[in-house]
């Protein structure tokens, strides 16, 4: 054991002392909370020119309180005072009236306007149709059209979507003879608060139930899982390619003279786990020192569930990366090893396809299931953990118990691979192979 | 006492018989040259004796042990491609495996072999800002550095200057006056005549020579003389010399292949009657020539 350690100790001080590892730890969180930052750097940068949107209105209604209404939103709606000096942020929009005598009727009338969209003299434009105001009364309900060349833009869609409904429902209203206020109040929402459970302490004290903080539910799961999926990524992905330079550079033949393979292969397991361990207390550490700066700490996860999460850790840190010394150990250079990675690398990633219906159903039949398909295991178990109610407490102790056997089962596999292939040059291993050296032996 | 016994050992990667019926022993103390072409099984041979690859047959029994572990403490390697990691600095990797040997005082030996191989100033760079024939110096030291009791080493002279080739020739020596027992294999037969009390061949896997250079030298033994007469020479005339078997011509002088009875004096008088003698050696086959006629292109069996 004492040579493992010294194996484990130089393969640990070799990948943290690198400079490829500060860099990785530095530049994943920017790659992986790069959108995030994109999105916030590019909120205000919105293009801010006027908006031009043409009405057809048959009815001759719509179109003078639509009017009003973006007048009204140009002159407040658009500005912002956060650095005390109002600032436009948004577009204006600026509502054309069409004089239907001139531009005739459809198809005439919305070929014209579509041409002036395209010229880029309008924004876009709305077609009122004929039965707006009088919903069934020829029994087709009423319809709108809102043409535009910019499809991704929702912003004046939506507005236009509000305040034509106003105002088509007030003209209604009004030709029922029923007030508009009085519909107003008649339809009033209810507001339904979405609360957790109310807790009684052990002194006796009921506890108010607290309203369910939506963020913190996603977010933890999903922050927890990504950072055992940075920490298999990062600490044991490499493990591939420093076996294979091992190998070709017949490093491997000088250890294996001081060193068993086993304990050789088990030393750098070790030291990978190092690495790993290092790199998610790295980003808890930041990521409790950002949280406790705007105030969040709610957000961090609990004593318990960290503890679960690092014994997941290790153990998928061990199984995944025995899974990868034997592929380093049993290809002959980096592109094979690309190829032969994949299929491991596909089962790695496999948790990050489903999480998301494993957070809204964290214990329907089938999410429980996942959990304990053991290579799934570590990642998604954490993560059926962190959203409440939680899960059964047979559940993660199973799931340990499986992910363990699969554990000890790569190690014995992955160790016969290796003690094969690290020796071998010259052409790589097939699957066939290696499965041929963990039969024989 | 033998460090190594080999018995019998075979092995074959597929079709390819790389070591077949091998039987040879390594005296302790002794330095056994192990020589052979290219792909003999020479590497292969040694792979076994550090237990890195199994034979299919035949036993190994190395320090008195059958079954000793592969990871010999007791045992220094030094493999035919250097294997070193090439961002460490050479003393912290020098220090590493001498600590997997299990070297008690691993920094001050280090630091000792660094100077002894003229290497101190390089202590603190990385391995591979060194030249092939420094990092050739490392890898030996990483194989000598835990004080072994065998010693293997697989073509370690190889690719050195004759300064630094020398330099480890006396390490090896130093290191057979304190005990060590030294197998190492070559293709350079100079080395092999100069250095090694015993001397075994290996070719297609087979064990062809083994024993002192002399005992070779006389299993081999016909005598060779080389004579050159003044003058144009007739060589049909010298093949008709008593005890004369065969001759070969150089050009400016003659081989003659005598007869293990045959005297030489007596040649050198009939020489004398065929007119001046400029040259007259009497050489014995060098292990180069031994070499040849086994594996080069005119060997019988080639």
């Amino acid at each position: 054991m004492r040579k493992t350690w010294l194996v484990a100790v130089r393969e640990y001080q070799a990948a943290v002392k690198s400079k490829s590892f500060v860099i990785t730890l530095l530049a994943m969180p920017l790659l992986m909370g790069g959108g995030i930052v994109a999105q916030f750097v590019l909120k205000d940068r919105v293009d801010i020119r006027d908006r031009r949107v043409a009405i057809l209105d048959p009815t001759g209604q719509l179109s003078q309180a639509v009017q009003q209404a973006a007048a009204a939103y140009n002159a407040t709606g658009v500005y912002s005072d956060d650095s005390g000096t109002p600032k436009q942020v948004k577009p204006k929009f600026v509502v054309e009236l069409v004089d239907a005598s001139q531009v005739g009727s459809p198809p005439g009338s919305t070929l014209k306007l579509s041409e002036r969209v395209r010229t880029q003299e309008l924004f876009a434009f709305v077609e009122v149709g004929p039965d707006a105001l009088t919903p069934g009364a020829t029994g087709s309900s009423a319809r709108f059209a809102y043409h535009s060349n910019s499809p991704n833009s929702r912003e004046l869609h939506n507005w236009l979507t509000a305040v034509l409904n106003q105002t088509v429902q007030r003209i209604r209203s009004q030709r029922a003879g029923i007030d508009p206020e009085t519909i107003l109040s008649v339809t009033q929402p209810v507001r339904i608060e979405n609360l957790g459970l109310v807790v009684q302490s052990e002194t006796g004290e009921i506890t108010e139930a607290e309203e369910v903080n939506r963020a913190a539910n996603i977010l933890v799961p999903m922050g927890l899982m990504m950072l055992m999926f940075l920490g298999i990524m990062i600490g044991a992905t490499p493990l591939v390619q420093t076996v294979l330079e091992e190998k070709m550079g017949r490093i491997s033949e000088v250890l294996l003279g001081s060193i068993p393979p086993f304990e050789l292969m088990l030393g750098k397991l070790i030291g990978t786990v190092g690495v790993s361990v290092t790199l998610v207390s790295f980003y808890l550490l930041g990521a409790y020192c950002a949280l406790s700066y705007a105030g969040h700490t709610d957000y961090f996860p609990s004593a318990s569930l960290l503890t679960w999460a690092l014994v997941y850790l290790v153990l998928a840190v061990l199984m995944f990366g025995a899974m990868f010394s034997a592929i380093g150990a049993a290809v002959s250079d980096m592109k094979e090893a690309q190829s032969t990675m994949m299929p491991v690398m596909c089962v790695v990633m496999a948790p990050m396809f489903v999480w998301v219906y494993i957070v809204k159903e964290p214990n329907s039949s089938l999410s429980v299931l996942m959990s304990l398909f053991p290579p799934a295991t570590p990642m998604l178990m954490v993560l059926r953990q962190s959203v409440p109610p939680g899960v059964p407490p047979w559940q993660p102790i199973v799931g340990i118990v499986l992910v363990l056997l699969t554990t000890l089962v790569c190690i014995f596999c992955a160790s016969r691979i290796f003690r094969m292939g690290v020796l071998m040059q010259g052409k790589g291993a097939s699957y066939w192979k290696m499965l041929r050296w963990v039969l024989r032996g | 006492m033998n460090a190594v016994d080999i018995e019998q050992v075979t092995k074959s990667f597929g079709e390819h018989m790389a070591v077949d019926r091998l039987t040879l022993q390594v005296p302790a103390g002794s330095i056994y040259g192990f020589i052979g072409p290219n792909g003999s099984g020479k590497t292969t041979t040694l792979r076994m004796i550090m237990r890195i690859l199994h034979p299919d047959s035949g036993e190994i029994r190395v320090l008195g042990e059958q079954n000793f572990a592969a990871a010999n403490d007791r045992i220094g390697y030094l493999p035919e491609e250097r294997g070193l990691y090439k961002k460490m600095k050479v003393d912290d990797l020098l220090v590493f495996f001498a600590d997997l040997k299990g070297c008690r005082d691993s920094r001050a030996r280090v630091r000792e072999w660094l100077e002894t191989l003229g290497l101190s100033d390089w202590a603190r760079k990385p391995v591979d800002a060194l030249s092939k024939g420094m990092s050739q110096k490392v890898q030996f030291i990483a194989a000598v550095v835990a004080r072994p009791d065998l010693l293997i080493l697989d073509e370690p002279f190889s690719g050195l200057d004759p300064v630094n080739a020398n330099l480890l020739k006396d390490a090896v020596i130093e290191l057979r006056r304190q005990g060590t027992t030294i197998l190492f294999s070559t293709h350079d037969m100079e080395v092999a005549e100069e250095m090694c009390d015993l001397i075994g061949m290996v070719f297609r896997g087979r064990k062809v020579l083994d024993g002192t250079l002399e005992s070779i030298q006389d299993e081999y033994g016909s005598d060779v003389l080389r004579v050159r007469l003044e003058g144009e020479t007739d060589v049909r005339e010298l093949g008709q010399l008593t005890g004369v078997q065969q001759v070969n011509d150089l050009g400016r002088s003659q081989e003659l292949r005598i007869a293990r009875d045959a005297d030489s004096q007596q040649v050198l008088s009939e020489l004398m009657s065929l007119g001046r003698v400029r040259q007259f050696e009497l050489v014995r086959p060098s292990l180069r020539d031994i070499f040849m006629r086994i594996a080069g292109p005119e060997a019988p069996d080639r």
